[in-house]
């Protein structure tokens, strides 16, 4: 399989294919730590479960 | 091949491309509709603007009791990303890509930072007002959470806009950028004024839960009106973005940025004009009341024409750049009716005439109109092909820190100046009266910076 031939099923690239991968990872990333922190601060202001 | 099998293929390839976020190909002619919802991320900044400027710095001191210094603080933090505008352009300019892209994952992650600091906002703020049980909760946790959430948003909305813009010029032909200007202006304008009243409606009883309920869903509405505004607009050109390209570092980039066509002192024209627009902003309206004794609903009008003024100046502009007038005579047109506009603002105090203040307004608001879309518009113009997000990013960079800092200046000069003069009699007005003073000196600095930059091109223009 060469660099530049189309992988199916979705038609793209390897290395397209891993760029997007690299888009979701981060975006995952950047997610979890957005609501990590928004359930720190939510806890903070109004422990639940207590 | 029977033909409802060629039918059901046929139908599942033309489908894929439509569920894709790139265009088809870069069209030669950019549709209005196209352009408008581009020009949706503008909505998006403009409601983060209010969000900062206006309502949280009313909401925190008012309702929130949090110290106004500290209030102040918080609210400069997202103009700390300012300068690094430069930075994102060029990062966007010169991104190495498979898949062809260099302005989609920028904005894409600018709006992903403006929805997490949006998201995690309101609990911050509740945790440093000491709301609910975060009273016995140690002090950093707010302080550090409130910070986290200015600075994301700050973040956020520069990387959009910086690379937003940046996009807008890529896509439209040189013919076409007076109108686009004029429509991002237009659209950043609507999104403040939509979002201050939506803002005001919802906050008019405050709750706790309320606010976590106003902030959040302005970080949806973020996150919703992005993706419409970039979705199919960059078309997939791996050539540009190929990973053998040299890469050229930010310094080499900028120094020959900034040698070519004058474009230090454009940004200095900039710089100096954008300070002297924004100087009085949070200004005005204490001005009205206290010195002329006006109502708060008088006030609030005051704003309004102040829009209102801006609205004429970018329809204006748009319409006359369009034929292809320099935009830099455009941008020292505003600052000639800058001058009289405040000339008119401090003679309303001595002569007592409210109308008179009005009309300086109105002036100054039109004058910021014309003066902001020159100077956009000879940007998008002068912008080298490929460094549209460097030179975009410059201007940004300019434009939001001069802005910024000058606003809070504004408030600084007439504190001291008043102090120093002592609160009674004329010391309040004069306190008032030295920052229209200085803001006229500012434009007239503009003014003379920008000469050589008309007078050039009016001889360039005799030669042809």
């Amino acid at each position: 399989m060469s660099e530049n031939s189309k992988v199916w099923p979705t038609g793209l690239t390897v290395g397209e294919a891993e760029e997007l991968h690299r888009y979701l990872i981060s975006g995952t990333r950047t997610f979890g730590f957005i609501a990590a922190c928004a359930h720190f601060l939510a806890y903070t202001l109004t422990p639940w479960l207590k | 091949m029977n033909p409802l099998t060629s039918k059901i293929i046929h139908g599942w390839a033309s489908l894929g491309p439509k569920f894709l976020p790139f265009a088809d190909a870069a069209t030669p002619e950019m549709p209005l509709s196209r352009l408008l919802r581009l020009s949706l991320f503008q909505v998006s900044v403009g409601m983060a603007m209010v969000l900062l400027i206006g309502t949280l710095n009313r909401v925190m001191i008012v309702e929130l009791a949090v110290p106004a210094s500290l209030v102040a603080i918080m609210l400069s933090l997202p103009l700390v990303f300012a300068p690094f505008r430069a930075l994102i352009g060029f990062r966007s300019d010169t991104h190495r890509s498979f898949l062809g892209w260099r302005r989609v994952p920028f904005m894409w992650q600018g709006t992903l930072i403006q929805f997490g600091g949006l998201a995690i906002m309101p609990f911050a703020l509740l945790v440093l007002a000491g709301e609910g049980e975060a009273l016995d909760a140690p002090r950093w946790i707010g302080l550090a959470g409130a910070g986290l959430a200015f600075l994301m948003v700050g973040a956020g909305l520069h990387t959009v806009q910086t690379v937003g813009l940046a996009l807008a010029t890529d896509l439209a032909p040189p013919e076409a950028q007076p109108k686009i200007v004029g429509l991002m202006y237009v659209m950043l304008l609507v999104g403040m004024i939509v979002s201050a009243v939506v803002f005001g409606a919802l906050l008019s009883d405050f709750t706790p839960g309320k606010l976590i309920q106003v902030i959040q869903a302005s970080a949806v509405v973020t996150l919703v009106l992005n993706v419409i505004a970039l979705w199919k607009q960059e078309a997939r050109n791996p050539a540009r973005t190929a990973f053998h390209l040299p890469q050229p570092s930010f310094r080499e980039s900028w120094g020959s940025f900034i040698e070519g066509d004058q474009a230090l002192r454009r940004l200095m024209a900039l710089g100096l004009g954008t300070a002297a627009f924004s100087m009085q902003d949070v200004l005005l309206e204490p001005y009205g009341g206290q010195i002329l004794g006006l109502t708060v609903s008088a006030t609030t009008t005051l704003t309004a024409s102040l829009a209102l003024g801006g609205l004429i100046g970018f329809s204006y502009a748009s319409r006359v750049l369009s034929r292809g007038v320099d935009p830099f005579r455009m941008a020292s047109f505003g600052v000639g009716f800058g001058v009289p506009g405040f000339a008119l603002v401090i003679l309303a105090a001595p002569l007592h005439m409210p109308l008179l203040f009005g009309l300086g307004v109105l002036l100054i608001g039109f004058g910021g109109g014309l003066f902001s879309h020159g100077t956009l518009t000879a940007t998008m113009n002068l912008a080298p092909r490929d460094q549209v997000g460097l030179a975009l990013g410059a201007w940004g960079a300019v434009q939001a820190t001069a802005a910024g800092v000058a606003m809070a200046l504004g408030g600084v000069i007439r504190d001291v100046v008043t102090g120093w003069a002592g609160p009674k009699g004329t010391g309040a007005l004069l306190g008032y009266a030295s920052v229209y003073v200085i803001e006229i000196a500012l434009l007239l600095a503009a003014l003379l910076v920008m000469m050589p930059l008309l007078r050039r091109r009016g001889a360039t223009a005799q030669v042809v």
